[in-house]
């Protein structure tokens, strides 16, 4: 009797489970969705151009279905992964104003990206709310030096009750969201400033003697850990 | 006749769209940023994200400016001083009542959220204009759409005051 009851029970499960399955969407050509930028943004003009290179992009969004972006009627999914999205999205616009290096070894600075959220996220239930959000290590390997940086990309779209009109604007808000992270990063001040930062061979800043009586002028070099003092006509050099 | 009444009608049908034609941008750039929150505040961290993206959303509605950009982005030189920015503080959140609301009504029990917001020029940095928000939603609305009526809210005070500093 016993083991009737733990079959019918196990069974009732089995059935469940197969029936939340069947709930799963799945994708199909009809609910992909294509997401790219129409166009690359151009990034902001730099005193000295360097050259980028993205190394790699790293899913840190802890989504276990990172191409499934919306749930509902039946799913829509993306046809790429959103690392690789993120990756040709950065590389189109550094590319259209040549700031892109063909490999590491030519590039002044290497882009490494960490993407945290790519998709859909709460909205109001009124529309789709669009969010990109990543952030990048810009990395100077001739200094072994690197700086973190952030980018956000948010866009919001109408909601839509058919279910080709919930594709097409699902497409349209994350197209939104993706080139507004670009632009807040290749527009950013945070990367003008790591650019500056990172590129700079010498740093040149003058300080002024608190007393006023000796202007001493000191520069120096980080990597070796040396610094040349000037006082007047007289120059010292001080090697740690 | 058949010719007076075709004129009539376009007219008529003409008039309207005329009078709601939109003013013309008159910035280049607005940054909205994040609203800060003053301690005590209780709201999700997702809430000021939405809040900062149906800002920008609404900001771009008014047509007021040529272009809304992301926080933390750079303008050029020639347009930082026809540009704003936009920055707030949350100070006050209540969570409503939903028993008040539905027993007493008139307002009893609402979810209420108050802000401060600032609008500066961002060249040097010159006062354009201090609102103070006050926005009330029924407390079985979720915090999202309490975001999406604060940010209408906003952006048509922000559209008045600086149409009001515009004029002198």
């Amino acid at each position: 009797m016993d083991s009737y009851r733990v079959a019918f029970v196990s069974g009732g499960i089995l059935l469940a489970s197969l029936s939340v399955r069947a709930d799963e969407p799945k994708p199909t050509p009809e609910n992909t969705i294509h997401v790219q930028l129409a166009a690359p943004v151009p990034p902001q003009r730099f005193a000295k151009a360097p050259k980028f290179f993205v190394s790699e992009v790293i899913d840190r969004s802890g989504n276990a279905q990172p191409m499934l972006v919306l749930r509902d009627r039946g799913g829509v999914f993306l046809d790429r992964q959103p690392t690789q999205i993120a990756r040709e999205a950065i590389e189109q616009s550094l590319k259209s104003a040549g700031l892109l290096a063909a490999d590491a070894a030519s590039a002044d600075l290497e882009l490494q990206i960490y993407l945290f959220h790519f998709g859909l996220a709460q909205g109001s239930g009124l529309d789709f709310f669009g969010k990109v959000e990543f952030s990048v290590m810009v990395k100077n390997a001739k200094k072994e030096e690197s700086q973190q940086i952030e980018a956000k990309g948010t866009s919001i779209a109408n909601a839509a009750i058919r279910k080709k009109n919930i594709q097409k604007n699902v497409q349209a808000n994350i197209e939104g969201a993706l080139e507004d992270a670009v632009r807040n990063l290749v527009r950013g001040t945070q990367l003008r400033e790591a650019v500056g930062s990172l590129m700079k061979d010498s740093p040149t800043a003058p300080a002024v003697a608190p007393g006023g009586d000796l202007a001493v002028l000191i520069w120096g070099r980080a990597q070796r850990q040396e610094v040349r003092v000037e006082i007047g006509e007289e120059v010292k050099k001080c090697v740690y | 006749m058949r010719l007076l009444t075709a004129v009539l009608l376009t007219t008529l049908m003409a008039a309207p769209g005329a009078a709601a034609k939109d003013p013309e941008a008159s910035y280049r750039t607005v940054e909205a940023k994040h609203f800060t929150r003053v301690e005590g505040v209780e709201l999700s961290p997702a809430f000021t994200d939405y809040l900062y993206a149906e800002l920008r959303n609404e900001l771009g509605k008014t047509k007021l400016f040529v272009q809304v950009i992301g926080e933390g982005e750079a303008v050029e030189d020639p347009d930082a001083a026809n540009s704003v920015v936009i920055e707030g503080v949350i100070t006050e959140y209540k969570k409503g009542n939903r028993a008040a609301d539905a027993i007493i009504g008139f307002g009893a029990g609402m979810r209420s959220l108050k802000m401060d917001v600032n609008v500066t020029r961002r060249s040097d940095h010159q006062d354009l204009g201090a609102i103070k928000s006050h926005v009330k939603i029924s407390p079985r609305w979720n915090e999202e759409v309490m975001a999406k009526a604060a940010a209408h809210q906003i952006a048509h005070e922000v559209k008045n005051a600086l149409k009001e500093k515009a004029k002198g």
